[in-house]
């Protein structure tokens, strides 16, 4: 692969800029290079490559989340440098870089101005470790790309720099036979060079110690990972904030970056207003040290359905195939997942059938106001103590996206769920629901008590109800809510019967009562195989991505159906319970791997329904929360 | 700015550049000011230019549009190259004031341009616009502080000591290039005298995009704005203001700059600004390595609060006309609010668009609709205020549509709050969980209620909400303010808002066999300011549960729009716009139908019986006008008449029948002309209601139930069974042979369909008893069915007038009335 070429474009491209085509043509060939079998897997990931192990200027990727979109900003896309002795022009190229040559000359008429958009972005919130791990495998498994020997047994990928020693070393030729060279810029001086590419390791000897005094702004606390700018060049419009992506593209970690960011001098202020535009607050928001947040110049970005790395990611043959050879298993995977849901539920079948529903669930369309597609699940009566936590663990085994809120008073009172915007820093403030996609809510009920809610409490509470009824939520831009709609299943768990709406709640009926309930789903964990636990979470990405229809005659015989239980009796089913009978049938087929809904499919979903309404009129509620 | 640099070179370096468009340019603006007049042949702007001479003044603000009249060169000129012709003006405003007026020599002047015609979106910015004029729009999300910027600087050269002045300086400190000593060299140590230097107002603030122009899903775009002299101070946090002015870079790259400039200071030194980095921290920066990216920065001479922007989140603000609101649509726009203007179907089409997703209860779409449009709000003599603000309650069964009904208006509406009164309070701002001990289910008691300020709050679960709270929203409803205890100190905040709220049934279901106030957990003052109250039935018919089910299928699997709008919701926010501004008088006409209507269901609800004689108070008199007036406005009309009269009280009698729905009780009182009309006439009374129900529903009125004997009693939904079989034969009847029938034919007939379910006499007198109950109540209280007496059409209810008994009159059905599903 001749990807070192990437680097070199610049230049030349300056000189035939009349003739802007080469841009494009650019871009084709990356898409082209990167539509190749395996080639995205050759790729360094700024995900599982620590920052300085990576080669400055190189070819990278980042799997992550958009979380803010700063203004568009401007930049010189030719400029004209003067060599101080030879006094010659030469043109250059300013796309995909962050710093100019030295020597520009400031009146050429040769400047093209350009546009370009900084996003901020950040690894996935919530990525399951599996997902994380899987991925790092399969990259690893393939060439490495950089001098970056990953050795699992001596260092987890999560685990810090401290184990400095055991670490593959370093290597030190820059640039040569590196697959996916450095810049090799024509008329740099190589003094320059070096320090460009030594600079970053002796200043990321401890990352953690810059970062706790950075606040690097991921959605959920306790996060690590590269934070990234990402410059984007083609298709601002198309990008969206919460949009999870794959982004390939050039990583800048010039230090020269962090100097100019550092050089404004306050008193200046005073007399040069418009010197510098931004605020000490904007400035950290805005450009934080390169060897801490990476820029990263976009090439080309591919919106990412899922993040389960068992899948192939793109919808290519590849995966109609994949998904056509794995629909026949379904049924049997089905069958293999719902025991295993049975036992984790301590016996519970028809919970267990609505767990699964559950996890299946997606906010595939919306009609005016309305989200269709959720399921929101309220699993009531769940044992107290450690149970729910150990529930946690297992279902984020099997999704790769997850995040488990303990809704206690405290975390209600002080954690900030909704994103608001800072306008002194000029950026969003992420909170906890901002979310990619499909990520598992786990609501943990069981954690409230009683006592008092203060006002954020109160905001906080409103803002779950709003996500699980709406799917929504309204970020907070002080003089006015922004709603950003949002596709997340959320799984309430809880004692009574919730504070927070659900579409159906399912009060638990444990059959097995086990003395010692840590040691119980242990062994029941303990007792997949992990090829088990793959099947089970490659079923249940794939049966969310599945199409769906009804055909005219089962569409009749729906209505028909709900017409005659009414006239049965009006009370047993309202507009509502059709509502969500629609939903159950949907997710029963699919989990069946059944793309209509059949007769016999809306029949059972009719039944299941039925049996779990019959429990919930047991435990009626006594309190006026609404069903 | 490199055009303003060039100027102060031609000061300082001695370089002359001679910039003639800019020179014509002061020429002309110059005779502009000298020689444009108002209609009264004065010149326009001399007043103005006089005021200058205050210390406080130093800017010009001169309407574009009177440029336009003036020399339509001219201003395209300034538009397109404003930033470079800008000094020139200023230069132009000075000779004119000084003209006019005994002006300091030294002080500045500058020029605004305000009514500049076309207005951009901050996404539209870009740099093709760099230097041009014109006119954003925007939210003020953050201020600066008000600093000093020089704009003409006096240096000291620290090696001869001589004194320069006037360098001008433009956003970066500027020093002289060289001393102006011929034999001094100094190019780089001076120093300012802030004494004899000139500064002017600056402020930076930052805009952000309104709402309307975001695309979904995107976060807003913001750019700073730089305002100097006058223009500091206009705008503050949370405003949303046009600014009118031009984009510059930042920090200022030359090579930006305008192209047609660049010939001119081709002979500019960049030493300058090298000088002055060379003193700088880093060795890296004086290599002339720099960041490639710059920012925009919008320049702005003007500052006026923006005019709600249209499909913009604002319906209401008070300085809007009519005609201001259509001066800012563009003419496809207004072409579709004058289309729509002149629906025949407007009514029915808005009420669909605004709802696609929910089925039927077409009254309440109606009801919600007219209270998006308002009506207007008054000022009595005594100086009282009237609310405008149309308030609406919906009472329903769980999983009806209500929340829906909510949640589509805080959708549509600008301003709009959606909140559950579960967690909502008016007066505190924290709530508690409280566990039940027997469910184990927690509760939520209150939370803060934030109520929108010109906008529609809309209360779920308003039945929910503690009864302290809904006092501070009856505060809110009535007087449109809401008073907030913290911290021990007591504000009043304006709350001009109109309530939509949801509330469940005590019982969960709605109970026919009750009244409207036994069945909601509010208090009665509070249910008297709703001005319509629907209810919600989760009935069980064939024809609307195969509607309902057809509806909730296709949303789920038709991937055609089972939705069908007639309007577009931006156009019908346009719309909804342009009509509030309209303040529909009432006719006479129409005053005397609203009288006429008013007496009729006064007498209808007091008739005979003194006890109950308020519940239908000036409230709902207030609820007519208010409804009437927001149908006018739907038609644009700037009068009520009496169409729209008529609409308002059926509607305000839609949410009355509604509620009619308890058990009819035909007791003995009725022979006395008493008719117990259990309709809780909205159960939206006055003080009073509280009493009046009580007593009604309560224990009951022991005078009469010490007489009573078996009530005849029948539920609602038998009676309305029992009527419709009647219309629908009385109907059929005048269709076949277009006579009327006797009133002892119709109850023969009755009773002969009967047939099979009457066994024994007593039961056929029973029966016959109640049909004439009914059909007296038709007649009388109803008034579904007329009586025609030998002399003609009997007036209805007519004041004072005691009804004359005919034995057997000709029954008639009222031509209005329709025949429900």
């Amino acid at each position: 692969m001749r990807m070192w070429f990437v680097c070199r474009f610049c230049c030349p491209a300056a000189q035939s800029n009349s003739n802007p085509e080469w841009e494009a043509k650019v871009l084709e060939y990356f898409k082209g290079q990167l539509r190749e079998k395996e080639s995205h897997s050759w790729v360094p990931s700024l995900n599982d490559v620590p920052l300085h192990y990576l080669k400055p200027n190189s070819l990278v990727k980042f799997r992550c989340l958009v979380q803010d979109m700063f203004d568009p900003e401007f930049y010189m896309g030719v400029y004209e440098t003067v060599d101080p002795s030879t006094k010659a022009n030469v043109l250059r190229c300013g796309k995909y870089k962050d710093v100019t040559e030295c020597g520009v000359d400031l009146n050429s008429r040769n400047t093209v101005t350009a546009e370009r958009q900084t996003f901020y972005c950040v690894p996935i919130p919530g990525e399951s470790p599996w997902a994380k791990e899987i991925s790092f495998l399969s990259a690893a498994r393939v060439v490495p790309s950089t001098s970056y020997v990953p050795s699992r047994q001596k260092r987890s990928y999560e685990e810090d720099d401290d184990d400095m020693d055991t670490q593959p070393q370093k290597q030190r030729e820059p640039h040569t036979g590196g697959k996916f060279g450095t810049v090799n810029e024509p008329h740099g001086n190589g003094d320059s060079k070096r320090q460009e590419t030594e600079a970053p390791s002796s200043q990321t000897t401890a990352p953690s110690d810059c970062s706790s005094h950075l606040d690097l702004n991921f959605p959920l606390p306790g996060e690590r990972g590269p934070a990234c700018l990402v410059k984007v060049y083609e298709g601002l419009d198309s990008f969206k904030l919460n949009d999870t992506l794959e982004i390939y593209g050039i990583l800048s970690v010039n230090p020269v970056l962090t100097v100019l960011g550092e050089e404004k001098d306050p008193s200046l202020l005073l007399l040069n207003p418009t010197e510098s535009m931004e605020t000490p607050e904007e400035q950290r928001a805005h450009d934080p040290p390169a060897s801490l947040v990476p820029r990263l110049h976009m090439l080309y970005a591919r919106p990412l359905q899922h993040n389960n790395p068992l899948l192939p990611s793109a919808p290519t043959e590849d995966q109609s195939a994949f998904v056509s050879s794995f629909l026949v298993e379904m049924a049997s995977v089905r069958a293999e997942l719902l025991a295993y849901l049975t036992h984790v539920l301590l016996g519970d079948g028809l919970a267990a059938e609505y767990l699964l529903l559950h996890l299946i669930s997606n906010v595939y369309t919306r009609r005016d106001v309305l989200p269709l597609g959720k399921f929101t699940l309220n699993l009531s009566g769940c044992p107290l103590n450690s149970y729910t936590e150990r529930l946690y663990q297992i279902v984020q085994q099997l999704v790769p996206c997850s995040y488990r809120l303990s809704m206690s008073l405290h975390t209600m009172n002080s954690m900030r769920l909704v994103p608001k915007k800072d306008y002194v820093a000029n950026r969003l403030v992420s909170g906890a629901l901002q979310l990619a996609r499909n990520t598992s809510l786990f609501l943990d009920e069981t954690q409230l008590e009683q006592g008092q809610l203060d006002s954020s409490g109160v905001r906080n509470i409103t803002a779950l109800g709003n996500l699980i009824s709406w799917q929504k939520v309204d970020y907070d831009f002080s003089y006015h809510q922004m709603e950003f709609p949002c596709n997340i299943n959320v799984l309430v768990t809880s004692e009574g019967r919730s504070l927070l709406p659900s579409d159906c709640q399912v009060p638990l009926q444990p059959q097995v009562t086990p003395p010692n309930m840590e040691e119980y789903l242990t062994t029941i964990h303990m007792a997949q195989f992990t090829s088990q636990i793959n099947k089970f979470r490659v079923y249940l990405s794939l049966a969310r991505t599945l199409d769906y229809s009804i055909s005219d005659e089962v569409t009749k015989a729906v209505e028909d159906d709900f017409v005659d239980m009414r006239k049965d009796d009006p009370q047993s089913v309202t507009a509502e319970d059709l509502h969500r009978m629609l939903v159950v049938a949907r997710l029963l087929s699919l989990s069946l791997g059944q793309t209509t809904l059949s007769r016999d499919g809306w029949m059972r979903a009719k039944h299941i329904d039925m049996l779990r309404r019959s429990r919930t009129e047991q435990q009626k509620s006594l309190n006026g929360n609404e069903p | 700015g490199i055009v303003m640099e060039s100027a102060a070179e031609t000061s300082t370096a001695g370089v002359s550049v001679k910039d003639d468009l800019s020179e014509k340019c002061q020429k002309l603006f110059l005779e502009f000011l000298e020689e444009f007049q108002d209609t009264n042949g004065e010149i326009l702007y001399q007043p103005d230019a006089e005021e200058l001479i205050r210390p406080e003044r130093n800017t010009l603000t001169v309407n574009f549009t009177n440029i336009e009249h003036f020399n339509q060169q001219l201003a395209t000129t300034i538009q397109e190259e404003y930033y470079r012709v800008y000094p020139f003006l200023c230069r132009a405003v000075r000779y004119f004031a000084r003209d006019h007026g005994n002006m300091p020599v030294a002080k500045e002047f500058y020029v605004a341009f305000s009514d500049f015609p076309s207005r951009q979106k901050i996404r539209e910015l870009s740099t093709a616009r760099i230097g041009s004029l014109l006119r954003i729009s925007g939210q003020v999300v953050r201020t600066h502080p008000v600093h000093p910027e020089l704009v003409s600087g006096t240096f000291l050269c620290l090696e001869c000591q001589s004194v320069m002045k006037d360098v001008e300086q433009q956003f970066k400190y500027t020093l002289p290039n060289i001393c102006k000593n011929p034999v001094c060299a100094n190019r780089r140590h001076f120093k300012l005298d802030p004494n004899k230097s000139r500064f002017v107002d600056f402020q930076k603030v930052r805009i952000q995009e309104t709402q309307a122009e975001l695309p979904r899903g995107s976060i807003p775009r913001s750019v700073e704005v730089i305002l100097r002299a006058e223009a500091v101070e206009m705008a503050q946090a949370g405003d949303r203001c046009d600014f009118t002015g031009t984009l510059i870079v930042v920090p200022d790259v030359a090579a930006l700059a305008v192209s047609g400039t660049r010939a001119e200071t081709s002979s500019r030194v960049t030493g300058g600004r090298q000088g002055f980095d060379a003193d700088g921290i880093q060795g890296l920066k004086a290599l002339g390595v720099r960041d490639l990216s710059y920012r925009l920065a919008f320049l702005a001479c003007y500052v006026a609060p923006t005019n709600p922007q249209f499909g913009g989140k604002d319906l209401r603000q008070e300085d809007q006309t009519a005609e201001s609101v259509k001066n800012q649509m563009t003419v496809q726009e207004w072409e579709k609010v004058f289309e729509m203007s002149q629906d025949k179907n407007l009514y029915h089409n808005l009420c669909t668009s605004l709802f696609p997703t929910i089925h039927g209860n077409n009254e309440i779409k109606r009801g919600i609709l007219l209270m998006l449009f308002g009506g207007v709000g008054k000022t009595t003599m005594e100086g009282t205020s009237l609310r405008g603000d149309i308030n609406v309650c919906i009472v329903g069964d769980p999983s009806t549509s209500k929340s829906q009904f909510l949640k589509h208006v805080e959708d549509f509406a600008p301003r709009a709050v959606y909140t559950s009164g579960k967690a909502s309070s008016a007066a505190g701002l924290t709530a508690a969980v409280v566990k039940d001990e027997e469910s184990h289910e927690f509760v939520i008691e209150a939370g803060a209620l934030m109520l929108a300020d010109n906008g529609v709050c809309c209360i779920d679960e308003f039945d929910k909400m503690d009864l302290k709270d809904q006092v501070a929203i009856h505060e809110a409803m009535e007087q449109q303010t809401i008073s907030i205890t913290k911290a021990g100190v007591k504000a009043t905040l304006n709350a001009r808002t109109s309530i939509l709220a949801a509330a469940n049934p005590i019982d969960g279901r709605y109970n026919r066999s009750k009244s409207l106030k036994q069945n909601v957990n509010m208090s009665a003052p509070i249910m008297s300011r709703f001005d319509l109250f629907f209810i919600l039935i989760d009935e069980c018919n064939e024809v609307t549960d195969y509607a309902i089910a057809r509806r909730i299928v296709d949303l789920h699997f038709r991937n055609m729009e089972s939705v069908e709008r007639v309007y577009a919701t931006d156009e019908i926010q346009r719309y909804i716009l342009f009509a509030r501004q309209f303040k529909p008088k009432i006719t006479a006409e129409a005053k005397e139908f609203v009288v006429d209507q008013y007496k009729r269901l006064r007498q209808r609800d007091s008739s005979g019986s003194t006890k109950s004689a308020w519940r239908i108070t000036v409230r709902q008199l207030e609820s007519m006008l208010r409804l009437s007036e927001g149908m006018a406005r739907l038609y644009c009309s700037d009068e009520v008449h009496p169409k729209h009269v008529k609409e308002a009280f059926r509607l305000l009698n839609k949410s009355v029948i509604r509620v009619d729905s308890p058990d009819i009780n035909f007791d003995q009182e009725q022979d006395d002309g008493e008719m117990n009309d259990q309709n809780d006439m909205m159960g939206t009374n006055g003080n009073h209601a509280e009493e009046a129900m009580d007593t009604e529903h309560g224990a009951g009125r022991p005078e009469k139930t010490s007489t009573a004997k078996p009530a005849l009693k029948m539920t609602f939904a038998e009676y309305r069974r029992v009527s419709n079989l009647i219309v629908f034969h009385m109907q059929k009847m005048e269709d076949i042979d277009e006579s009327s029938l006797k009133m002892s034919e119709l109850i023969n007939w009755y009773l002969k369909e009967m047939e099979s379910e009457i066994e024994s006499e007593a039961e056929l007198v029973a029966k016959k008893n109640l049909i004439e109950k009914v059909l007296h109540r038709l007649i009388h209280y109803d008034h579904i069915i007329i009586e025609l007496t030998k002399t003609g059409l009997k007036k209805v209810s007519d004041e004072g007038e005691e009804p004359v008994i005919e034995e057997d009159p000709f029954l008639v059905v009222n031509p209005n009335y329709i025949l429900e599903d």
